[in-house]
């Protein structure tokens, strides 16, 4: 691409301060850039990758210091991509509430690019995952191995050409994370996987002097159960249950970011009720995580009573579910244009007590914990992360706000009408322990105010896009006519056929943001979705955080990061 | 009403027909009031990995409260457990680590395989996912579901009593009755139980100690603390 002339940029292009900037600086090294679904994508040469994230990072004009997301993306046997492969950055600015995606092409003759570690800490993670599922390495990279699979295995599983169901069997599992000098007085300890603080199954090993921790590693990859290679094979609405079970502690959350990832895509909005009814059953979903997050956190230090207090009000918002779609923890309800079925009747009364029950179990909860000595003593000024560190590692969501970082997609980005409602975004101030508690207590109360407002005004008419290119026909009328039977029977068999193109949808889960980041070729199966799972990036920070610290500490830090192995691990 | 009228009919042994339940004496086997004892104070150790093991935190909580049936007594140590609930998908990575804790835990054991991830795989029939545990250890009950209701929980314990009280338990991986199990096809459940059988025959005929027994840990070097004493 050497003697190509610079890329033709439109005037719209050049008035997005990234492109400009990068234009600029890059010459002939930046390859293209598009704006599709408002989105800004640029394509750069890898000789000149580390250059152009450093701008986006340090430019005083960009100032790109949230990392989000890095991946690979294979284009086996596509015309319109130059090389096979493509790492694809995603960098968000707090200051400016940008998004930026920058996308290297990598050959695979040659797949090497320099490594990012230097610039973004949670880099490291996102360049050893690329290397475990597409085998692009990483140059400079201070710990290229196995990531989400084991080590028995051979290939990249995310290639195209890679069978889905090919499996290698492990017989013995990684023993040491550390390197241990020979004759060291330290102790080992191994927490995980199967520990009962660690909530899932991800593993840590710490290094002691007595009970101070010197040094600690962690592991993760033992619920690597594929969702992104599955996927591939489904069709678009048939990804919906996959998402139910990344975090499963909110489900519902999950598949409405999914759907309006994929509504974006589409160019599709959903109707009104259903983007309220979203709002709702989300908020609801969040309160319901931060629960099991406290209540289990504290479980693992001693204190057992807010455990049974909020599950009572967790079991209330199971109810609530089950009545609008049949299934507590799975629930599968939301569909890309809409909800599968509208809500029962007695919806906003069922709500409403609900949300007055829930409400007094967190009541009960914040008398029980926030002015508990011994729950402050074991909180305060633990796990201390400052907010440069955040942004490196990428945090997300309670835990960034933790720290002192206001940012919440809810409000940054609105989607599914989060602009008509009034809500504040609670910030830490030290990013210790007990600021994520505070932070999460203080946003089920904003939660509850959220679903207060939503249902004071819950629009009528349907609740799923009367479009037969997306949405099903009801049924009387597919039983009624032969249109609707052709409709039907079209969307069943052909699937929903998006436009080529590349979106990355986003939504403020109950971690912090969740992204999709959907690549279609226009045919009925998703070419590649990358998950942005917040507390991929959370957990990936823990062993910086455990150092210097007591062991016991280690289990008090882990449950206010609140991570979910389905998520983490995908 | 006595303590005795409260226990009538709970130590019937099949084999010993000299039962009496009744009156201010009840006679009966020792093994009969070990089994009652032994179904009536089950501690689960729960191995739970994913979407399952929150249910199985609702079957525990205060609303199912798993204590009603003497179980509610969790062990996080598979040394201190006589029942595993295995609550999750088991990806290829943890199939080690599931095998070693099972290892570890004291006969008599039973499993409650929860979730069809467990039985079968579930949905993720992919590279990394184990296609049922039965690949690797016995299983006593499955729980269709994903995840089961708390209520189809509560049966599976109750069955696990019933084959406590009549002495059962799974002697061998099962599975065989299974979709996939004839040794056919992508996911040989039979070949795949057969190599581990074969690894732990190996490693016995070896002196190796069975997996989850560590080995290599390093001793604690001698500290001359004379020096400081004096």
């Amino acid at each position: 691409m050497a003697s190509a002339a610079l890329p033709a940029l439109s005037p719209a292009l050049l008035e997005q301060p990234a492109v400009r900037v990068l234009s600029e600086a890059l010459g002939e090294n930046l390859l293209g850039a598009s704006d599709f679904r408002g989105e800004v994508a640029i394509t750069v040469d890898r000789k000149a990758w580390l250059k152009a994230v450093s701008l986006l990072k340090d430019h005083p004009e960009l100032d790109y210091k949230l990392f989000l997301d890095l991946c690979g993306v294979d284009f086996l046997d596509r015309e319109e991509e130059p090389e096979r492969f493509v790492v694809v950055l995603h960098l968000y600015s707090v200051s400016k509430k940008r998004h930026v995606r920058l996308r290297t092409p990598v050959p695979e003759a040659d797949p090497k690019l320099p490594t990012l570690v230097p610039l973004f800490k949670g880099a490291n993670w996102f360049e050893r995952e690329a290397w475990d599922m597409y085998g692009i390495v990483f140059e400079g990279h201070p710990n290229l191995i196995r990531l989400l699979t084991h080590d028995a295995f051979v290939g990249h599983p995310l290639r195209k050409d890679y069978p889905q169901g090919q499996r290698h069997v492990l017989k013995e599992p990684r023993k040491w994370l550390l390197d241990v000098p020979h004759g060291s007085e330290h102790v080992v300890i191994n927490l995980g996987p199967s520990h009962p603080a660690m909530h899932g199954c991800f593993r840590v090993q710490a290094l002691l002097d007595g009970e101070i921790v010197k040094d600690a590693e962690a592991e993760i990859g033992y619920m690597h159960r594929n969702f992104e290679k599955m996927v591939e094979a489904r069709t678009y609405w048939q990804v919906i249950p996959y998402t139910d079970r990344l975090n499963y502690c909110s489900s519902f959350m999950n598949g409405h970011g999914w759907a309006l990832a994929v509504e974006k895509l589409l160019g599709v909005p959903a109707p009104p009720r259903a983007e309220a009814v979203r709002v709702i059953l989300s908020e609801f979903s969040r309160i319901m995580d931060h629960f099991v997050c406290i209540s289990t956190n504290v479980v693992d230090l001693g204190a057992i009573t807010p455990f049974f207090v909020v599950f009572r009000g967790r079991e209330k918002i199971y109810e609530l579910l089950e009545s609008c779609c049949g299934a507590r923890l799975t629930v599968s309800y939301v569909r890309i244009g809409g909800l599968a079925q509208d809500v029962p009747e007695d919806f906003v009364a069922r709500c409403r007590e609900t949300l007055d029950f829930v409400m007094d179990a967190a009541k009960q909860m914040d008398e029980l914990l926030t002015r508990n000595v011994i729950f402050t003593r074991r909180f305060r000024d633990i796990g201390v992360m400052s907010k440069e560190d955040a942004l490196s590692y990428g945090w997300a969501g309670p835990a960034l706000r933790g720290s002192g970082v206001e940012t919440d997609v809810r409000r940054d980005a609105p989607y599914s009408g989060y602009d008509q409602y009034d809500f504040d975004v609670p910030v830490g101030t030290t990013g210790d322990c007990y600021d994520r508690y505070l932070v999460r207590m203080e946003e089920i109360r904003q939660s509850a105010r959220i679903i207060r407002q939503a249902l004071d005004k819950l629009p009528g008419g349907p609740v799923i896009v009367d479009d037969r290119k997306v949405a099903l026909p009801p049924k009387s009328e597919v039983y009624g006519n032969i249109e609707s039977l052709m409709n039907h029977f079209k969307l069943v068999y052909d699937g929903i056929l998006p436009p080529k193109g590349e979106v990355y949808g986003k939504t403020e889960g109950a971690n912090g943001e969740l992204g999709y980041y959907v690549v279609s070729d226009g045919s009925k199966h998703p070419w590649r979705v990358k998950v942005r799972p917040p507390c991929y990036n959370n957990y990936q920070a823990y062993p910086q955080l455990l150092k210097g610290g007591q062991i016991a500490d280690a289990i008090a830090i882990i449950g206010g990061l609140n991570v979910i192995a389905g998520e983490l691990d995908r | 009403m006595g303590v005795l009228d409260l226990l009538k009919g709970k130590f019937v042994d099949p084999t010993y027909a000299g039962v009496h339940g009744g009156g201010d004496i009840i006679t009966t086997t020792v093994d009969a009031v070990v089994k009652w004892g032994r179904k009536s104070s089950i501690w689960p150790m729960p191995f739970g990995t994913a979407c399952c093991a929150i249910e199985f935190m609702a079957l525990t909580g205060s609303h199912y409260d798993l204590a009603r049936f003497g179980a509610e007594v969790l062990r996080f140590s598979p040394r201190q457990s006589d029942l595993m609930f295995v609550a999750g998908t088991i990806p290829d990575k943890l199939g080690p680590v599931l095998k070693t804790i099972y290892d570890q835990m004291p006969e008599p054991k039973w499993v409650i395989s929860m979730g069809v991830c467990a039985s079968s795989g579930g949905f993720y029939r992919s590279y990394h996912v184990m296609q049922g545990i039965d690949e690797l250890i016995p299983v006593d009950v499955y729980v269709p579901g994903c995840p089961p209701s708390p209520e189809g929980l509560v049966a599976a314990v109750m069955k696990i009593q019933e084959k406590i009280q009549t002495s059962q338990q799974a002697g061998a991986p099962q599975g065989a009755h299974r979709v996939g199990a004839n040794g056919e096809g992508m996911y040989d459940r039979r070949a795949r139980r057969a190599e581990w059988a074969k690894d732990d025959a190996e490693r016995r005929a070896a002196g190796l100690p069975p997996r989850g027994v560590l080995t290599d840990l390093k001793p604690e070097p001698e500290i001359d603390h004379g020096a400081h004493h004096g």
